[in-house]
């Protein structure tokens, strides 16, 4: 049970890298015409294209590929849960049956729609957790925040919903290695987490979640405490230690998003489709 | 010497009003003098973790009042006021840290007080130094021991430039070593900077670095002086401290067996030093 090991999304990992000094702005830009265009791509060389260009920014940040691909371990018995419901429910009208399984009908087109998916998971996983191990909280909180300031506008309160993401973050670690021990600690007193049929396995994860929660919201409680003592008021007055400015490396990396973006485009209209 | 706190009549239930209302604070009379460093002990639920929130407006009297500063933390505009002066640190400092980077963190407070830039840079700057973290600046909290996030906790408050440091049982969740430095850091804050604190404890060892001390029970404050006048008074004094759930002071306690077994040693020994002194006096 090392829960902590595999938890990737939300930790930073310090460096001097030019991904890492880019301006969060444009990370966070970067990212985002990324996710649009996972979630726009139904061709297979367009996700190839993707990966390239994932696997270009892993090398670049200098992060060990293992690592950045280590959270991903945790989700892969849901994704292979989700594509067999794909491969088995998904219906479409003129479909090659590739095979029956008792009442089931597997589909080509099920086939296609589940590698779709599970690619468009894993890639948006990697894509969130590569912004995160390369920018620290504080300055992707100052990217948001000054991205969704013109939203304060017409009374969104981005800088407090930033701040919560701020704290959400930081508690992932916290609470990973929380659970942790009450697991070892619910397995030192008997508790068997790997015997029983599925049923039983389920009902015995309600007795971890539930002082989980409770430790989560007391720790919520002392935070706030904490924040109001050091003169937190929410965002009105709040100044900074570190402004963002724009520098060539943020130019670099547009002009390489554009070009990305226009080879997308490129792809996902002279390739076909396979869905 | 000017009072930098002071409680008056300070009484306060836990929701006052209901029938489930709870009496935490019964007519409290305190001071806390600028420059010194003063402790306040008592058993758990004695209520000094009551008390030291009032210090900076975080619970407000139920009935009293409490100044800090000069100013009442009854009135809602002085809070803010209030909250440059006196500083909290609390137990466990991952409850209480915001970002995961040190220096970032350390930024919080004077980002809130909505300091220019420069003034922030220079105070996290000064923070660091003085708690001697500087080599750890960059580093994500996670990485860091227990001691050196309370370390960092409490830069985080001295960024806000307070006169004044109130802790909520520092050290308890630490291992003896980051436990010592904790309490050097917090020696050194009052002797060098002039920052004077307020340390809530129950560990006596930590209690003889302070010039006073208050100890609490049941609500109300039972007794007041330093903690020479507090740990080397009659048997009567010592039974009710025992009776409250404290300590001695390991001194203390070794010299008062060693008298017990008839050695010549002196009666006012809270400190080792003081100790080691009276034994060499021994013949």
């Amino acid at each position: 049970m090392e829960l902590t090991k595999n938890i990737t999304l939300g930790v930073y990992l310090p460096g001097e890298t030019i991904i890492h000094r880019l301006d969060p702005r444009t990370k966070i830009i970067a990212a985002t015409i990324l996710i649009v265009m996972l979630l726009l791509s139904r061709s297979y060389i367009a996700y190839a294209a993707v990966a390239f260009f994932i696997a270009m920014i892993i090398v670049i940040s200098a992060i060990p590929m293992g690592y950045a691909l280590r959270g991903l371990k945790p989700m892969l018995p849901v994704l292979l849960l989700m594509w067999i419901f794909q491969l088995f429910l998904f219906r479409d009208s003129d479909t090659l049956v590739l095979f029956n399984w008792w009442i089931f009908e597997a589909t080509e087109a099920g086939l296609h729609m589940g590698n779709l998916i599970i690619l468009r998971v894993l890639f948006l996983f990697t894509v969130t957790t590569l912004l995160t191990l390369t920018t620290s909280v504080v300055s992707l909180t100052d990217g948001l925040e000054n991205l969704l300031n013109p939203l304060r506008k017409v009374g969104v309160p981005s800088q407090e919903l930033v701040m919560t993401l701020v704290i959400a973050l930081r508690f992932v670690m916290i609470l990973a290695e929380e659970l942790e021990k009450i697991i070892k600690a619910q397995m030192a007193r008997g508790v068997a987490f790997d015997q029983g049929n599925f049923i039983q396995k389920t009902k015995k994860i309600f007795p971890v979640f539930l002082p989980l929660f409770v430790s989560a919201f007391k720790r919520a409680e002392e935070l706030i405490i904490a924040m109001e003592s050091r003169s937190y008021t929410g965002g009105k007055g709040r100044t900074k230690m570190k402004t963002l400015h724009i520098s060539r490396a943020d130019l670099t990396a547009a002009i390489t998003i554009l070009i990305f973006t226009g080879l997308m485009i490129y792809i996902n209209i002279a390739t076909e489709p396979f869905i | 010497m000017n009072k930098l706190i002071e409680t008056i009549n300070l009484s306060y239930c836990y929701k006052a009003g209901t029938k489930e209302e709870v009496k935490a604070l019964e007519d409290v009379n305190i001071a806390v003098w600028q420059g010194e460093i003063i402790a306040i002990t008592g058993q758990n639920g004695s209520g000094k973790s009551t008390l030291a929130r009032h210090f900076n407006g975080l619970l407000t009297p139920t009935t009293g009042s409490v100044l800090a500063g000069g100013m009442s933390t009854n009135l809602k505009e002085n809070i803010r006021e209030i909250r440059k002066i006196v500083g909290m640190v609390f137990q466990n400092p991952d409850n209480q840290l915001v970002s995961s980077i040190v220096e970032e963190d350390i930024a919080f407070g004077p980002e809130n007080l909505g300091l220019p830039q420069t003034e922030i840079i220079e105070r996290v700057e000064w923070a660091l130094n003085t708690l001697k973290i500087e080599e750890h600046r960059r580093e994500p909290l996670h990485n860091l021991s227990e001691g050196q996030k309370q370390q960092v906790a409490i830069a985080g408050v001295l960024a806000m430039k307070p006169d004044c440091i109130v802790l909520d049982e520092p050290t308890a969740h630490l291992d003896p070593r980051g436990r010592r430095d904790v309490l050097e850091s917090i020696v050194r804050l009052n002797r060098e900077e002039g920052i004077t604190i307020v340390l809530l404890t129950h560990f006596m060892n930590e209690v003889i670095y302070c010039d006073r001390m208050i100890v609490m029970d049941q609500g109300s404050v039972k007794m007041q002086g330093t903690p020479h006048q507090i740990f080397c008074q009659s048997e009567h004094q010592k039974e009710q401290l025992h009776k409250m759930g404290l300590d001695y002071p390991v001194a203390s306690q070794l010299a008062a067996g060693l008298k017990l077994e008839g050695f010549d040693i002196a009666t006012d020994i809270i400190h080792t030093k003081e100790l080691i002194n009276s034994l060499c006096q021994l013949k």
